[in-house]
């Protein structure tokens, strides 16, 4: 007796993505989820939707596919998502070097046909005014966008209980059942439950549960520091990274402070719908160590300051973490292990979990449910790691 | 009418919508957060936090001392970003 169609483990943004996709097809889908919806990284991170911070190839390609599904996201999950569509994206830089690095990744990254221009230090001060007199420059794309990603992880899970999934919280996933070279149920701290088809939608976590189906996928996390502050009146519209965000990304080697390196923090910077503005951030391999240092958030306050100078005296109400899936090779793993049959990888989105999560939903749904996605994902294959 | 009694007052965030939360499967003081706001504004939980654990426990019949508390994080109470400016660096 089959439990379920499909067992997706993870409540987070993927697994509620999923899980309301396939509910389009008919498909019997049980959500095991250790915590709680949105209790992971989708509830610890900002809400940028846009191209301009993603690597160019595949990676750009997926983003552009996936932005066009949030056009009418909202009106499909029937919920406010607080998502603007032309807040606009851009990435200030303080010096010449940073912005002809920042124009070289723009060139590779427009390959994909996306809109990412290199503008004046006066052009970006008119975008924002808030933006300190002396920056040199910046990257800009106009339609990139930001959402509120709790109210999205929200509203699929929403949408997928209308389309006749179950959530099932605090259920820690503990084991398989594996025959024959495929995977026949899930064993939880609840109870055994079957089916023959299992989605690791685990996010950071999701390298520890492949282990548990003797997989080997290099999924592992790493930390990001945020700040968020009192609500303030509009102070900002795009969401703004600093040069040194995608320098860091896409040209680690240009980078010479070792502190920057290590901690991988750059500024990254939004204000949400309510006013509040979200501080960050940082790219630390900690394990799952999720406190706050002192270390990134000196570092993170002073390009803060160092950019804006206007946040001089805004109020800091809380500093907080979340851990990004890393992949050795910056992209996800999405689609069925070879090893494993009927066992599919939908994680290690690293830093771009919430503006891919729409396509994300849509292709695993595909796969799953007519064998073939509409768009082809094999360049995403968990395979690449399973030699 | 009482459920349109104010019970985080930062966020303004009713019992109602609290009572929507845990029905919606919120069973912390943290599922209620991510579901309502409540606890995220400037006091981040200090007037709230013990009201929503009651009613948390009232709704579920769960002990009140069974329900987890909201995640404490840094500041204990807020600073300014200018904190962090350079002091030699001005």
């Amino acid at each position: 007796m089959q439990d379920a169609d499909v067992i997706i483990i993870g409540g987070g943004i993927m697994g509620c993505s999923i899980a309301w996709q396939l509910g389009k097809y008919g498909k019997r889908v049980l959500v095991l989820e250790r915590k709680d919806v949105a209790a992971g990284s989708a509830g610890a991170t900002d809400g940028v939707v846009g191209y301009h911070t993603k690597r160019p190839g595949p990676q750009m390609d997926l983003a552009v596919a996936s932005i066009a599904m949030f056009r009418d996201l909202a009106g499909e999950l029937g919920e406010n998502i607080e998502f603007d569509f032309t807040a606009g994206g851009m990435q200030p830089a303080e010096d010449k070097m940073q912005y002809d690095l920042l124009a070289s990744i723009a060139e590779e990254q427009r390959t994909s046909g996306v809109d990412i221009r290199m503008i004046s230090g006066d052009e970006a001060r008119a975008l924002e005014p808030n933006l300190a007199d002396d920056v040199y420059g910046a990257l800009y794309c106009p339609t990139s966008g930001k959402v509120n990603p709790l109210k999205l992880t929200n509203a699929f899970a929403h949408a997928a209980k209308r389309g006749g999934a179950v959530i099932q919280t605090e259920t820690e996933v503990t084991g398989f059942l594996i025959r024959d070279g495929a995977v026949k149920g899930v064993c939880t701290d609840r109870g055994e439950y079957y089916c023959d088809t299992v989605v690791n939608a685990c996010g950071s976590w999701a390298g520890l549960t492949a282990k548990m189906a003797g997989l080997d996928l290099p999924v592992t996390p790493r930390k990001g520091q945020l700040a968020v502050t009192e609500p303030v009146d509009f102070f900002m519209r795009a969401t703004i990274q600093c040069a040194l965000y995608n320098i860091i990304k896409f040209r680690p080697e240009a980078i010479r402070d070792k502190r920057a390196l290590k901690l991988g923090a750059s500024l990254s910077i939004e204000q949400t719908e309510n006013g509040g503005m979200i501080i960050g951030s940082t790219r630390e391999f900690a394990g799952f160590e999720k406190e706050n240092t002192f270390e990134a958030i000196d570092v993170m306050m002073k390009r803060a300051i160092r950019f804006f100078p206007a946040l001089e005296n805004v109020d800091i109400i809380r500093f907080f973490s979340g851990f990004r899936p890393y992949t050795p090779d910056g992209l996800p793993m999405l689609g069925e292990t070879a090893a494993l049959k009927g066992f599919y990888m939908a994680a290690g989105h690293e830093g771009d979990g919430i503006a891919l999560s729409p396509i994300t939903g849509k292709l695993i749904a595909e796969l799953i449910a007519e064998g073939k996605p509409s768009y082809n994902i094999d360049v995403f294959s968990p395979n690449r790691f399973l030699g | 009418m009482k459920n349109d009694v104010i019970i985080c007052r930062c966020q303004e965030v009713t019992e109602q919508e609290i009572i929507d939360a845990i029905r919606d499967g919120a069973s912390t003081v943290d599922g209620v957060k991510r579901r309502t706001r409540a606890c995220m504004g400037l006091c981040q939980g200090k007037t709230c936090e013990r009201l929503i654990e009651r009613i948390i426990a009232r709704e579920t019949g769960k002990n009140p001392a069974e329900i987890l508390p909201n995640n404490a994080r840094m500041p204990a109470r807020p600073i300014t970003v200018g904190l962090f400016r350079d002091k030699e660096g001005e």
